[in-house]
């Protein structure tokens, strides 16, 4: 395990240069001036320009240059934004937690609805209800996520009245952020209406979550199918029923456990692909979240904004990826490192 | 009686033929392919079938329904939107840009990913390491948020989207490419040619290449797919095509102020964009499919 640990460390710091090598390359393909992009101050003065050519080295090659760079981001100081003059860092910090809120709710109905609905298309293995729920989630994975966002609010929304369609909670409770997490600070907050704002921002979380899960849990549903299958070919699901075991027995103490492992793997490469659909959709349904923000900058031609979003998201994603490896392999032994006769 | 063949020659058709003979077993992946070439046949020639100008307008008959509505109109079959331009002319016009590109860009991709991965796969030690690393790293970025940023960087516009989503889908064909090679690599008749004197490139060109073209055209379609809906979704989100440009996504975003007036600006771009796909996906489906009843063989 410490080897493993050891690996993923150094692939993680490796990332990170890779990373800030980056967005600190974007400040000189962007338009405009390298350091003004850096800091985001568009209206500095003569001398507080030269004292930002001091702090950045522009002065100094390229290396130092990005060494000074680095200290910044390590400081936190990610600069101004151009559009608004405020701190990118506080922003960030304001919205992130909505983002991470809204990709794991989403990230929990993915896995709870795809992985039951794929372990059931595999028991039936080429049977009409296998096929019925590969040709759904065939269309689940074709289907654009902002089209699909907008005919859930006209249909939940407008013409049933069920569930709000915009934003994170409704504007009358007001509630303190400590954590930035709706959920957390709803129950940490000692509002008398503490139960109606956490029915309501349950209101407002379940359609967005639900348009972004579509996607994430098509693909669960064929990755649950395929290691299911696999798993229940294997002899020792074999010799299990050659032991007298009934089917639900096989299933529920041999197979699933075995599947399931499987699949824990793929979760960090499936976030990756949950979070940007959670960007699109963050714009439909409004959504406070960092996904926004980045396209209105964009909008906005913010190129401070763009270049620290980029970076926190992909951060963000990348810490998620080996945070699921190190999942995977606390599990699974066998992916720690090749043991004797693993093979 | 007439005899074809004299002598009983046994006959091996080429891993490609061996892909289509298998394809055109699955019905599904067969209407699939149908309507792929009709699609790629109203890319070519939308411009000259539609009936009515995409970008000038009837002023005077706006938001007309559906022909099948009471008050429709037949000549617009399919209504028109707030500028009265005809949305079955936008549609086509549409399909040249959004599915006519996205193919146009995979086969760039394709290309590109494919001379860059054989070359990879040729080398070894500290530079496919870094590579590897540097692959690896590129992959976990999501693909729409890495197109996003390069037009972020290039400024929004239909060309620099297309140049966007070329780049993000070359290390995906990259990827795959490397993979397939160092497989083919390890193989005997490789190493039989190998022995031969073959150099590495002709062992490329002659040996691996015919095996893994199944493979890759596989990625392709998965690039296809996500091709479209990347084009689709800048355009919708606005980074992509620009307003008078019938881009499907675009019309999408265009008829969204007018929604709860008239759906159909809004039902009709998100099918023909959710039909397209479908398509895509089934092609590939049924490839895929193929290539597993070969290797059960």
């Amino acid at each position: 395990m410490l080897i493993f640990t050891l690996r993923r460390l150094s692939l993680f710091i490796f990332t990170m240069l890779l990373l800030t090598l980056l967005s600190f390359s974007l400040s000189f393909l962007f338009p405009g001036d390298a350091v003004i992009n850096l800091s985001g101050a568009i209206n500095a003065t003569p001398s507080q320009l030269a004292q930002l050519n001091e702090n950045y080295q522009t002065g100094s090659n390229i290396f130092v240059q990005y060494f000074a760079y680095l200290q910044h981001i390590i400081n936190g100081d990610l600069g101004l934004s151009m559009a608004s003059q405020s701190v990118i860092s506080h922003e960030i910090m304001n919205l992130l937690p909505a983002t991470i809120e809204l990709s794991l709710v989403a990230l929990l109905i993915a896995m709870f609805a795809g992985i039951p609905l794929g372990f059931i298309a595999a028991i039936n293995h080429n049977k009409p209800s296998d096929n019925i729920i590969l040709s759904v989630s065939m269309l689940g994975y074709s289907v654009p996520v902002f089209w699909l966002g907008l005919l859930a609010i006209l249909i939940f929304s407008i013409n049933l009245g069920w569930l709000p369609s915009a934003g994170q909670i409704s504007l009358l409770f007001e509630i303190e952020l400590v954590t930035g997490i709706q959920f957390i600070d709803i129950l940490l907050s000692d509002s008398p209406y503490k139960w109606q704002a956490f029915s309501d921002a349950t209101a407002h979380i379940i359609l967005p979550a639900c348009v972004i899960a579509v996607a994430p849990a098509t693909i669960f549903i064929r990755l649950a199918r395929t290691s299911m299958i696999e798993v229940l070919n294997t002899s020792y699901i074999r010799a299990a029923s050659a032991k007298g075991l009934s089917f639900q027995q096989i299933i529920f103490r041999h197979a699933i456990r075995n599947a399931l492992i499987k699949i824990i793997r793929h979760v960090g490469l499936q976030f990756a692909n949950l979070v940007t659909i959670a960007m699109v959709t963050e714009v439909i349904f409004s959504w406070p979240g960092i996904g926004r923000w980045l396209i209105v900058s964009i909008d906005q031609r913010d190129y401070t904004a763009i270049q620290s979003g980029l970076l926190v998201l992909s951060c963000f994603i990348f810490v998620v990826h080996i945070l699921t490896d190190f999942i995977y392999a606390a599990l699974n032994p066998l992916a720690r490192g090749i043991k004797h006769g693993s093979r | 009686m007439a005899r074809d063949k004299i002598y009983l020659e046994e006959v091996f058709p080429s891993p490609f033929m061996q892909l289509w003979l298998a394809f055109r077993k699955t019905p599904v992946a067969m209407a699939g392919f149908s309507c792929f070439i009709f699609l790629i046949i109203l890319a070519i020639f939308g411009p000259v079938l539609a009936p009515h100008s995409p970008i000038e307008g009837q002023l005077d008959m706006p938001l007309l329904p559906p022909a099948w509505h009471a008050n429709g109109d037949v000549s617009y079959l399919l209504g028109t939107d707030e500028l009265g331009r005809d949305m079955l002319s936008r549609l086509m016009y549409g399909t040249s840009l959004t599915f006519g590109l996205s193919f146009i860009v995979v086969i760039i991709s394709l290309v590109v990913g494919v001379i860059i991965g054989s070359l990879s796969a040729l080398t070894t030690g500290i530079k496919s390491s870094f590579l590897n690393h540097f692959l690896d790293v590129i992959l976990s970025i999501p693909s729409l948020l890495l197109a996003i940023i390069i037009v972020a960087i290039l400024g929004p516009g239909i060309d620099n989207t297309v140049w966007a989503v070329v780049m993000v889908l070359i290390p995906q064909f990259i990827h795959i490419t490397r993979y397939a090679v160092k497989e083919e690599f390890r193989k005997d008749y490789v190493l039989a040619s190998r022995l031969d004197g073959a150099s590495p490139f002709r062992i490329l060109y002659y040996s691996i290449f015919p095996n893994i073209v199944d493979r890759i055209m596989g990625q392709a379609t998965l690039a296809q797919s996500a091709a479209i809906l990347d084009i689709a979704t800048l355009g919708f989100l606005g980074l992509g095509a620009q307003i008078p440009l019938p881009e499907w996504g675009a019309t999408l975003a265009n008829g969204l102020d007018l929604f709860y007036i008239a759906p159909w600006t809004v039902y009709l771009p998100g099918l023909a964009i959710l039909f397209a796909v479908v398509v895509t996906n089934l092609v590939g489906e049924g490839i895929r499919h193929a290539l597993k009843l070969r290797k059960d063989l």
